[in-house]
C-alpha cells in the first residue's frame, strides 16, 4: 500500500463532502452572522416592572412636582406630576435630565478633606465621623474664643425645614449670619414689605390673568419657576395678552403678543411713564386708590411737612420724556398704558435685569396697585410661609446671645440697609476691606455655588481666600466645593427627604414633599443630619436646640399634621389660606397700600428718594471707553444657577451659542458692522470687572449697541461636560449696590469688543 | 500516445490503488461526519446546570392558576417572566420541606436577599421585543406551544450556551440541522416566529413588531 | 390577509406641532434622549455628528431689529408615507439591508440596528436629516448606565438611528390592551416621550385617520403644513403656524412660489386616497 498525495487529497475531499453533510458550515455561518451583531460592551439595561414614584424637584427654587419611573431600584425617567398644583405636569429640560445628575460624574461620593492647596482639586477621603468632628471642632474653637458671630452659612433658601434647622442651629450657636443667595425674590419681598407691610413673597396669579406685562422677566426662559410658567402659558387662550419688555428678542419676547424693546435698565422709567398715562387719563381703580392706598396724593406728615405723592411723581414722567429714556415711542407708551389699564385682570411682573432694584420693583408694583389687582384673581397677592415650622423657643447661652447681637457680616439689617434681609454680594467687599482678621472665620456653604454665581468673581475669590475655614455641603463638585477645605456631600434630591414650601411667585400656600425615589448611591449624608450631628457634637444648649435623632424624625414630627397627605399625594395645599380683602390686607403704618413707602430706608429724607423714581439706568463703566452694553441672557437650555448643565442640556444648545469651548456673544448686525465683526469672528470682550475671549454671532433680534452672553457657562468645576465651556458672565459683571437697599441693582455693564 | 501510456504505466506503478484512495475518502468522510455531528455540538455549546433544581410538576400541583401563578402579567400588560425572590418568598420565606434545593433557595438566596441567577432557556437578545400578552392573551396560545411541556417536568434540564453567540441552545433548537419536529417546542429563531406568523396571520409581520 | 385588508385596519400615527405654542425650551429633545438611550459626548457642538432623534431648529424672519421674529421648529423623523401612501419613503426605498422598513399597521418607519450595516444610503436619501450615524461606540460615564431605558435597545458604533415615534410605547400600550381584552388602544395610551414632555402642550399625537383623535382635526386645519411638501414625501408630522414667513421657510420656497400653490397640490394628493 502506498500513501501518496492523492490519498491525502482524497482524505480532504472525503472530509469536505462529509462536512457539508454535517451542521458545521450551516450552523457556523449563522452563528458568525449573529456574533458580528453582538456588541458585548454596549450596555444591556435590566428589564423589570416600572414603578412610578412622586417627588418634588429641588434643582432650582421652582419646586415642580415630578413623577419618576424606576425599574428595579434605578431611576429611569423623570416626568412632570400631572396634578401637582405648581407645574401641573409641565417640567423644564433640567428637571427631566436630573437622572444624569444623580448618576453623573459631578457627584461627590464621600466626605473628603483638602489634601493640596485650596482649589487645587486634591482630596483625601475621610469618614463621616471625621468630617463631622472637624467641623464641630472648628466651630467649638471659635465659640471658645467668643467669636460665634464670625461663622456664616450660605443657603439657597430660607424656607422649609432644612433652612429652619440651619437657622435654629446658628441661633443656638450664636451667629447672626444666615445668608440666602440673591435672587429676584429679594427686591420683591422688600417691595411687598414696604407697600403692604407683609413678610412673604409676591404671588402672581398668571394663570388667571388676561394681560401680563412683564418687565424683562424671563418667564419662558427659565426665570423663577419654569415648569409653572410653561403650564400657565399652555393654558393661555387667545384672549390673554403677554407683553414683554426687554431689549433682546428672548424666547419669552418671541412668544409674546407684543415685544417692547426698551433700553436696558430703563424698565422703571417705562413703568412710571405708563403710570403717568394711567393717572392722567384717570384709568386707575378709583375705589382702591382712594380708599385703600396711601401716598397717591400729596400728603402732610404729623410734623406738618408736606410730602409729594405718587401722582405728583409720575407727572415728571410724561410719555415724551419716557420715550427719550427708553427709546419707546410716546404713542406706544400711551397705547400700552391704555391696554394694561383696560384689561379685566392685568398684572405687571417685575424681575428683569438681574435681581431688580427696589426702585424698579416699587414702580412696577405701583402699576398693579393703580389697576387695583392686588389680592384679586389674575393679580398679585402676598404669600406668607405656612406656619408648620413652630418648634418651641429654645434656650441659648450667653456666648450665643452675645454673638447674635453682633451685626451681620453682610450688612443686611444694618443702619445702611435696615430693611434688607440678605446681602451676600456685600460680603466680598466687607471681607476685602477689613483690616486684620476676616470678619468671617468659618463659612458653611449649605446651598448655592457662590463662587460661581457672585458678580465680580475675582473679588469674591479673594474674599473667600481670606476665610480660614470653608465647609461645603454640596452634592456636586461645584466651584465653591472645589475651593472648600472640607466636603460633607448632601444626598442628591432623588435620594432624600425634604419639604418644599410654596415656590416664590405662586399665589397659594402649599407644601411639596421631596422623597427618596432611589436608594442612596454613595457615602453621602442628608444635610439636615449633618447639622444635627454637628449640634450633638457641640453639646449643651446647641444640642438641646436640635434634639432630634435625625432629620427624617424632625421632618415627620414637624409635618405630623400633613404627613399622611404628603405621603399619599406628594403635596399638601393649605385649606386655610385665603387671600384677604383690601380692608384686611395691609399692615403698613397707614394700614393701606403705600404708594409712598414710609418705612423705606431714606437717608436723604427727600421725597424723591422715598418714591420709586427713575434716576439712571445704573450701568457701570465709562461709555467713552466701553461703548457697548453687555447683558446676560437666560436660556432655558443652560442652567445658570448653582447646578450646572447635565450633558443632555448642553447637547441641546445650538452651535451658534457654544462651539467647541467658545461662547458666542450676540451682536446686532449693525453693531457688528460698525466694529468690523462678522459671524464667527473671535474677539476680546472687556468690562470694568474683567475680560474674556468670545466669538461673535449676529442676531437681528438684539438691540444695536448691546452685546449679550448666556448665563450658566464658564464653569470651572462640575463635570467635564460643562466645565471649561464659554465664559462666566458673572465674572464680567461688576457689583452695583443700590443705595438704601444694598441690592444688586443692575446686571448689565459697559463693555468693549476688540479683535483678538 | 506512447508517452502518455508510458506515463500511465509509470504512474500506475507508483500510485496507490483505487480502493486505498476510497478508504482515505471514507476516513475523511466518516471523521468529518463524526466531528461534525458529535464533536462539533459538544464543542460549540457549553453546558451549565441551573443554580437550584426546580420541579415545575410539584408547583403545578399546588398553585391555582397554572403557569400564570408565578409567570404572571403585570397590570401594565408586561410579562414578569422568571419569578424573583419577591414571588418565591410568599411561600418559601422558611423551608417547607427538607428538600436540599429548597433549603438552598431559602438559605443562600432569600435570607441573603440575593436573586437566584436562573438561566433562561428562551432568553432573546436585547434587540428583540416579544409580547407575551399578544400571544397568550391576544391569541389564546398555550405556553407549551413555544416552551414545550416544561410545566410537567420534575427537574430542570441543563442549560446549553452557544460559545460563539452567547445564546441559549433553545433559540436554534436541539436538532442541529433544524429538521423535523422541535423537541419540547424549543426553537426560537426569527425564522421560527416568521413561519408561524405566516401560517397564522398570512404575513411574516413587520420588523418593528418584534425588534426594538 | 392581503395588503388591502391590512390597509383598512391600518393606523397612520402622526404628530401635529403648534409652532405658535413652541417656546423652544428643548424639553422634547431631553425627554427623547432619556427615553431612547441617545448617547452624548463632551463636545456636542458639531451638529452634523450630534445624535438627535428630535432637534429644535431656531429660524428667524430675517427682518432687522425691532421687526425681527423667531420661531422654533422641532423636527423628529417625518415618518414619510411616500407619494401614494404606500410606504415608499425615501429611506426605506434605498436601504439595501431591509434594516429600515415601513410598518404598515402604524405607518411608522422602523429602524433595526442589528440589521443595519452602516452604509448610510438612507441618510443621503432623507431630505429632513432625520437620520444619524453612530460614529463612536456610546459611553455613559460614572454610573449613568443605570438610567438607561430597558424598553429601547442601546445602539452600537457603525449603525444609523432615528426617531421611532417611541414605538416601544405603542407596544406597551398594545400589551395593556391585550391584557384587558381590548382590540384597540386609547389615544392617551400611546404618546411619544417628546409629546408627553412638551411643557406648553404644543405637540399632539395620534392616529391621523381616526376622526376621534385630536391630530385628525388639527392636521386638517388651515394653519397646517408640512416640511418640504413639494418633495411629495408625504410626512406624518404636521406643523401649525399663523405666520406666513414660517410656512414659506418650511418648504424652502423659491421666488415666485407660494405656500398656496403647494397646499392645493397636497389637497389633491390626499383626496386621491
Amino acid at each position: 500500500m502506498k500513501i501518496d498525495r492523492r490519498c491525502f487529497l482524497s482524505l480532504v475531499i472525503g472530509g469536505a463532502v462529509g462536512t457539508t453533510l454535517t451542521p458545521v458550515p450551516w450552523k457556523l455561518t449563522d452563528d458568525i452572522a449573529i456574533w458580528t451583531q453582538n456588541w458585548p460592551w454596549t450596555p444591556e439595561p435590566e428589564e423589570g416592572p416600572s414603578v412610578y414614584k412622586k417627588s418634588v424637584c429641588t434643582l432650582c427654587n421652582g419646586g415642580c412636582g415630578i413623577n419618576v419611573r424606576t425599574v428595579r431600584g434605578k431611576a429611569k425617567k423623570i416626568e412632570g406630576q400631572a396634578d401637582y398644583p405648581v407645574n401641573r405636569g409641565s417640567l423644564c429640560p433640567m428637571g427631566i435630565s436630573a437622572t444624569q445628575d444623580l448618576y453623573g460624574p459631578a457627584r461627590i461620593k464621600s466626605p473628603m478633606k483638602r489634601a493640596g492647596k485650596r482649589g487645587e482639586g486634591k482630596w483625601e477621603k475621610i469618614s463621616w465621623e471625621e468630617a463631622i468632628s472637624t467641623v464641630s471642632k472648628k466651630l467649638a474653637e471659635l465659640r471658645s474664643r467668643e467669636k460665634p458671630h464670625t461663622v456664616a452659612c450660605i443657603s439657597e433658601s430660607d424656607r422649609g425645614t432644612v433652612a429652619y434647622l440651619i437657622d435654629r442651629f446658628l441661633k443656638a450657636y450664636g451667629s447672626p449670619n444666615f445668608i440666602r443667595t440673591p435672587s429676584f425674590q429679594d427686591s420683591q419681598e422688600l417691595a411687598l414689605y414696604l407697600t403692604q407691610g407683609q413678610q412673604g413673597t409676591i404671588g402672581y396669579d398668571l394663570e388667571n390673568s388676561d394681560y401680563i406685562l412683564s418687565f424683562g422677566c424671563a418667564l419662558l426662559d427659565g426665570r423663577g419657576n419654569a415648569g409653572r410658567m410653561f403650564s400657565a402659558y399652555a393654558g393661555f387662550d387667545k384672549k390673554v395678552k403677554l407683553v414683554q419688555i426687554e431689549p433682546r428678542l428672548s424666547d419669552t419676547a418671541s412668544r409674546a403678543n407684543t415685544w417692547i424693546p426698551a433700553r436696558c435698565g430703563t424698565e422703571g422709567a417705562l413703568a412710571l411713564g405708563l403710570a403717568h398715562v394711567i393717572v392722567r387719563e384717570k384709568l386707575y381703580n378709583k375705589d382702591f386708590v382712594e380708599n385703600f392706598s396711601f401716598g397717591f396724593q400729596d400728603w402732610t406728615d404729623e410734623a406738618g411737612k408736606l410730602h409729594k405723592g405718587f401722582s405728583s411723581l409720575v407727572k415728571e414722567y410724561p410719555p415724551e420724556k419716557v420715550a427719550e429714556i427708553t427709546g419707546i415711542a410716546g404713542s406706544k407708551i400711551e397705547s400700552l398704558a391704555r391696554g394694561f389699564a383696560g384689561a379685566r385682570r392685568p398684572v405687571a411682573v417685575s424681575g428683569g435685569f438681574g435681581q431688580g432694584s427696589l426702585d424698579e420693583t416699587l414702580a412696577i408694583n405701583a402699576l398693579n396697585a393703580l389697576v387695583g389687582n392686588i389680592n384679586r384673581p389674575g393679580g398679585i397677592a402676598a404669600v406668607s410661609e405656612p406656619d408648620y415650622l413652630s418648634w418651641s423657643e429654645m434656650k441659648i447661652d450667653k456666648t450665643a446671645s452675645n454673638g447674635r447681637k453682633k451685626p451681620r457680616a453682610d450688612e443686611a439689617g444694618s443702619s445702611r440697609f435696615p430693611n434688607t434681609g440678605h446681602l451676600l454680594y456685600r460680603l466680598p467687599e466687607v471681607i476685602n476691606s477689613s483690616s486684620g482678621d476676616s470678619p468671617i472665620q468659618a463659612l458653611l456653604v449649605a446651598g448655592g455655588d457662590p463662587l460661581y454665581t457672585m458678580p465680580d468673581s475675582d473679588a469674591a475669590r479673594k474674599a473667600f481666600d481670606k476665610i480660614g475655614f470653608i465647609a461645603s455641603f454640596s452634592t456636586y463638585m461645584d466651584e465653591t466645593a472645589r475651593h472648600a477645605d472640607i466636603l460633607l456631600p448632601n444626598h442628591q434630591f432623588l435620594e432624600r427627604y425634604e419639604d418644599v414650601p410654596t415656590p416664590a411667585g405662586v399665589p397659594k400656600r402649599i407644601i411639596g414633599l421631596t422623597r427618596p425615589v432611589v436608594r442612596q448611591q454613595y457615602d453621602t449624608l442628608h444635610i439636615g443630619d449633618a447639622f444635627i450631628r454637628i449640634a450633638h457634637n457641640l453639646g449643651g444648649f446647641i444640642e438641646n436646640a436640635l434634639p432630634w435623632k435625625n432629620y427624617e424624625e424632625f421632618l415627620k414630627k414637624t409635618l405630623s399634621n400633613q404627613w399622611k397627605t404628603l405621603e399619599k399625594q406628594g403635596y399638601w395645599v393649605d385649606p386655610e389660606f385665603v387671600i384677604p380683602s383690601w380692608d384686611e390686607a395691609f399692615h403698613t403704618p397707614s394700614g393701606k397700600y403705600e404708594f409712598y413707602p414710609t418705612e423705606r430706608n431714606n437717608p436723604s429724607g427727600k421725597d424723591a428718594d422715598a418714591l420709586p423714581g427713575f434716576k439712571t439706568s445704573g450701568i457701570p463703566g465709562d461709555p467713552e471707553q466701553m461703548p457697548l452694553i453687555l447683558i446676560p441672557y437666560e436660556s432655558i437650555r443652560i442652567a445658570g444657577g448653582a447646578v450646572g448643565n447635565p450633558p443632555f442640556m448642553t447637547k441641546t444648545v445650538d452651535a451658534n451659542v457654544i462651539k467647541d469651548e467658545d461662547v458666542f456673544v450676540e451682536l446686532n448686525p449693525k453693531t457688528a458692522k460698525e466694529y468690523g465683526f462678522s459671524e464667527g469672528d473671535t474677539a476680546i470682550l472687556k468690562t470694568p470687572a474683567g475680560r474674556a475671549k468670545v466669538r461673535v454671532h449676529l442676531f437681528e433680534g438684539i438691540m444695536p449697541g448691546l452685546a449679550a452672553l448666556p448665563e450658566g457657562l464658564g464653569r470651572k468645576a462640575f463635570s467635564d461636560y460643562i466645565a471649561g465651556k464659554g465664559v462666566n458672565i458673572n465674572s464680567l459683571l461688576p457689583e452695583v449696590a443700590e443705595r438704601g437697599s444694598g441690592l444688586n441693582r443692575c446686571r448689565a455693564t459697559r463693555a468693549s469688543l476688540t479683535r483678538a | 500516445m506512447s508517452t502518455q501510456s508510458d506515463n500511465q504505466t509509470v504512474s500506475s506503478v507508483k500510485r496507490s490503488s483505487g480502493w486505498v484512495i476510497f478508504v482515505f475518502f471514507l476516513i475523511g468522510l466518516i471523521a468529518s461526519l463524526i466531528s461534525g455531528w458529535i464533536a462539533f455540538p459538544k464543542l460549540l455549546y457549553s453546558t451549565r446546570q441551573q443554580p437550584i433544581d426546580f420541579s415545575h410538576k410539584v408547583h403545578m400541583g399546588v398553585v391555582s392558576n397554572g403557569c400564570q401563578s408565578c409567570h404572571y402579567f403585570r397590570d401594565d400588560g408586561s410579562f414578569a417572566g422568571t419569578p424573583t425572590n419577591a414571588e418565591c418568598e410568599s411561600c418559601h420565606m422558611y423551608p417547607m420541606t427538607s428538600d436540599p434545593d429548597e433549603n438552598k433557595l431559602v438559605e443562600e438566596y432569600i435570607s441573603e436577599n440575593k436573586e437566584v441567577p436562573w438561566l433562561s432557556y428562551a432568553e432573546q437578545p436585547p434587540c428583540v421585543f416579544f409580547s407575551h400578552a399578544a400571544h397568550v392573551k391576544g391569541s389564546d396560545m398555550e405556553c407549551a406551544t413555544c416552551h414545550g411541556d416544561i410545566g410537567h417536568s420534575d427537574s430542570l434540564r441543563e442549560y446549553q450556551e452557544n460559545r460563539l453567540t452567547g445564546y441559549s441552545r433553545d433559540i436554534w433548537g436541539y436538532n442541529m440541522l433544524r429538521m423535523g419536529e422541535a423537541k419540547h417546542g424549543q426553537r426560537h429563531k426569527m425564522n421560527d416566529c416568521a413561519a408561524c406568523h405566516l401560517e397564522e396571520t398570512g404575513s411574516k409581520g413587520d420588523c418593528f413588531q418584534c425588534h426594538k | 390577509m392581503t395588503k388591502q385588508e391590512q390597509h383598512t385596519r391600518t393606523k397612520r400615527y402622526g404628530m401635529v406641532i403648534d409652532l405658535d405654542r413652541c417656546t423652544g425650551c428643548g424639553a422634547c429633545m431631553v425627554a427623547c434622549y432619556a427615553e431612547n438611550n441617545v448617547p452624548f459626548k463632551k463636545n456636542e457642538s458639531d451638529k452634523m455628528l450630534s445624535l438627535n432623534w428630535i432637534r429644535v431648529f431656531k429660524v428667524d424672519n430675517g427682518k432687522p431689529f425691532p421687526d425681527t421674529e423667531i420661531c422654533y421648529i422641532p423636527k423628529p423623523c417625518m415618518q414619510c408615507d411616500g407619494r401614494h401612501m404606500e410606504g415608499h419613503s425615501p429611506c426605506v426605498s434605498v436601504c439595501p439591508a431591509v434594516a429600515t422598513d415601513y410598518d404598515y399597521p402604524t405607518g411608522i418607519v422602523s429602524q433595526i440596528y442589528t440589521r443595519c450595516f452602516g452604509c448610510r444610503y438612507c441618510m443621503a436619501a432623507c431630505p429632513y436629516h432625520a437620520r444619524k450615524f453612530n460614529w463612536w461606540d456610546p459611553s455613559w460615564p460614572a454610573e449613568m448606565e443605570k438610567y438607561l431605558n430597558p424598553d429601547v435597545s442601546v445602539r452600537m458604533r457603525g449603525v444609523v438611528e432615528k426617531c421611532s415615534f417611541c414605538y416601544h410605547r405603542y407596544q406597551k400600550a398594545r400589551d395593556k390592551a391585550y391584557l384587558e381584552g381590548r382590540d384597540e388602544i386609547y389615544e392617551h395610551e400611546y404618546q411619544p416621550a417628546c409629546v408627553e414632555a412638551c411643557p406648553t402642550g404644543a405637540m399632539t399625537f395620534g392616529d391621523l385617520l381616526n376622526p376621534e383623535h385630536e391630530v385628525y382635526k388639527l392636521s386638517r386645519s388651515k394653519k397646517a403644513f408640512r416640511l418640504l411638501e413639494k418633495l411629495h414625501t408625504n410626512p406624518k408630522v404636521y406643523y401649525l403656524s399663523s405666520k406666513s414667513w414660517v410656512r414659506r421657510k418650511a418648504d424652502n420656497y423659491l421666488e415666485g412660489q407660494s405656500p398656496g400653490q403647494q397646499n392645493n397640490a397636497r389637497k389633491t394628493e390626499t383626496a386621491s386616497h
